[in-house]
């Protein structure tokens, strides 16, 4: 009960005019975001952090209108699946099986409003997971001690990578980076290390400018390499003739992909990609001979619809209770909390709590909102999705050089920026993950803080890292979130792979 | 030959670690003497598991990707100059003429009709321009347009 309350609080700050203007304006930039090919979610969100900050934005309105980025990202990703067979990232891999057949048979409308709804519903599935579980979760944490914290952090890294993920040593790799990173400027006992004298290094190095650059600038690299993306063939968007039957022939899928989605969002290291892939599966399994899947089924559009909105909603349960994120999306979202001096993890529940319902409120408004946004006003973003990327990257790029450039007004940021872009493609070719890196940076200071923390209480005995019984679990969780990549990976690639392979394509 | 890339960048990686260890063990002692944990330990922990990690990638390389060497990475080099170049420009040529410049470089270069790309860039330029200093109140450089300037 006492829940409800807070979340009815969470609505009051969520439906104040300048808050719901903002979470519109998030909605539909992030549907813009994840439509055009070669722009995720994380670089979205990335690219608009500096923007909201320059803008002045309280707290809460920038939380607000970039959860409605990230929303609407994810949303918008299924566009191009659809119409142009291109998944804007990997979750949205499942959805043209199904989707892009259905737009060749003329029903590009329907596959689009199918998803939407879809989309919203696995959104909506997960946000209400979301209320219930994060306090109970928060609770929980709450008894942690700084060694069970450090255990934790362990565990993140160690399950980034995922476990479809190629080669957890260089997750390790990227980490320690990333960490190494996060050591440069003046640490907390006063002494200077690795700023070399550089007065711009002593407050040590921004996230935010890394994050830019790895993400923004290394895609324009990337992009300039591949020159791949051409005007390909237009799709025309017929009219729309969805009756309610059809609606209620996707609900079950819908449903099933966003639990499941929902489920593989919480738990660490699985992810969107799988939540999107496990709802894909289930609806086959579960329709059986009667579907005809990768024909055109529009259950096999709802179901990985469901559940890769399902999965990044709950993706957050462990950002918001923990600090700790599950994804490359929710770890951008974190550097933004950090970066508003807010300190997620279950204190935030009680020190910020009106920061934490607003925000999920306005998660839940803003599915609304997408809803509405995305039936009718499909056409606009399909019209969008023709911009040529050789116009569309080098903008972005300017975007980025704007929005660093007024957080500071100088230009030593913009070339730190610029060399984060050249090392995020270097590593991108080495396939080393960008997110560890990231994830490093954030959460290297809060790591050492607790270790010291540890060893100060335990008088510098190391054994106190693995005393209690939750620190021992946390590390064998993550010594598994290690070694499971190795024996379980493989098997699930192939099956995701020869899951896409089986179905007939047209091209 | 295949993995070399991994190898290579292992061994970077590795000559890394040991120097940011060394680094880190001549730290000076923070003042009020020694502690549990001091500014060095962090730091040390940190070389050790990137110097073993790092060998791992050595010892057991993954296939490597193509590197695009030739005309591709004519073109990569010239996209960082003009991003480097951006940067320097900003504040002399004043934002407007230097995204002119920039935007409609890389538009170019990655394959608009030269016309069209700086069209782009000029136009974008003067948007962004006239939102930041009018609709948002930030001010960004006007540099070589200076003379435009009404207060």
């Amino acid at each position: 009960m006492e829940t409800l309350g807070f979340l009815m609080d969470g609505f009051a700050v969520a439906l104040q005019p300048e808050n719901l203007m903002y979470a519109l304006l998030g909605a539909f930039l992030g549907t813009l975001i994840g439509a055009l090919p070669g722009l995720g979610p994380a670089n979205g969100v990335a690219i608009l952090i500096p923007l909201a900050f320059t803008l002045g934005l309280r707290p809460e309105t920038a939380l607000i209108m970039l959860t409605a980025v990230y929303a609407g990202a994810m949303y918008g990703g299924r566009i191009s699946s659809i119409l142009l067979n291109i998944p804007g990232d990997e979750p949205a891999m499942m959805t043209c099986l199904d989707g892009y057949p259905m737009a060749q048979q003329g029903k590009a409308a329907e596959a689009l409003a199918i998803s939407a709804v879809a989309s919203f519903m696995g959104s909506l599935i997960a946000t209400i997971g979301l209320i219930l579980l994060a306090p109970i979760l928060a609770n929980f944490a709450l008894t942690f001690g700084p060694a069970e914290y450090f255990a934790l952090f362990l565990l993140a890294f160690a399950t980034l990578g995922g476990i479809t993920g190629k080669n957890p040593m260089k997750t390790v790799v990227a980490a320690c980076i990333g960490l190494m990173i996060a050591t440069v400027g003046i640490d907390n006992t006063g002494v200077q290390r690795f700023t070399f004298g550089v007065l711009e290094l002593y407050e040590g190095v921004d996230f935010i400018i890394a994050i830019v650059g790895l993400f923004a600038i290394s895609e324009l690299l990337f992009f300039i390499e591949d020159k791949a993306g051409g005007g390909k063939e237009k799709m025309t968007v017929n009219k729309l003739k969805l009756s309610w039957a059809d609606i209620r022939g996707i609900m079950p899928s819908s449903f099933r992909g966003g639990v499941l989605g929902f489920i593989a969002g919480v738990l660490p290291g699985a992810g969107a990609s799988l939540g999107s892939f496990i709802g894909y599966t289930l609806e086959k399994k579960v329709v059986g001979k009667k579907g005809y899947f990768g024909q055109g089924d529009p259950r096999g559009v709802a179901g990985p619809e469901a559940g890769n909105n399902g999965a990044s909603s709950g993706a957050l349960v462990p950002m918001l209770t923990l600090g700790v994120p599950g994804s490359g999306t929710t770890a951008v979202l974190l550097a933004l909390l950090i970066s508003l001096n807010i300190t997620p993890g279950p204190l935030m529940f009680t020190q910020n709590a009106d920061i934490v319902w607003g925000v999920i409120a306005a998660l839940l408004i803003g599915n609304f909102l997408l809803l509405v946004l995305n039936i009718p006003l499909v056409g606009i973003f399909v019209r969008l999705l023709s911009v040529p990327p050789m116009y569309l990257l080098p903008i972005v790029t300017m975007v980025a050089f704007v929005g660093i450039y007024s957080i500071s007004n100088t230009t030593f940021d913009l070339y730190f920026m610029v060399a984060f872009g050249v090392a995020g493609y270097v590593l991108r070719k080495l396939e080393i993950p960008l997110v560890p890196v990231i994830l490093g940076l954030l959460l290297g200071p809060e790591m050492e803080k607790n270790l010291r923390h540890a060893l100060d209480i335990s008088d510098g005995d190391w054994s106190t890292l693995w005393n209690s019984g939750l620190a021992i679990g946390l590390w064998v969780f993550a010594g598994m979130g290690l070694i499971l990549p190795y024996i379980v990976g493989p098997i699930l690639r192939r099956r995701m792979n020869s899951a896409i392979k089986e179905t007939p394509t047209a091209d | 030959m295949t993995s070399l890339n991994d190898r290579i960048f292992g061994v970077v990686m590795i000559v890394l670690a040991i120097a940011y260890g060394w680094g880190a063990s001549q730290l000076p002692e923070p003042f009020g003497g020694s502690e549990a944990v001091g500014p060095e330990t962090f730091p040390i922990l940190l070389a050790v598991v990137l110097g073993l990690s790092s060998l791992y990638m050595v010892v057991r390389p993954d296939p490597d990707n193509a590197w695009p060497w030739s005309r591709t990475c004519v073109e990569l080099v010239i996209a960082v100059v003009v991003l480097v170049l951006y940067a320097m420009l900003l504040q002399p040529l004043g934002f407007i003429v230097s995204t002119l410049l920039a935007v409609g470089t890389l538009c170019w270069r990655m394959g608009a009709r030269p016309l069209n790309a700086f069209i782009t860039g000029g136009v974008a330029g003067v948007v962004v321009f006239l939102l930041f200093n009018f609709a948002l109140n930030l001010a960004l450089p006007l540099g070589l347009l200076d003379f435009l300037e009404v207060s």
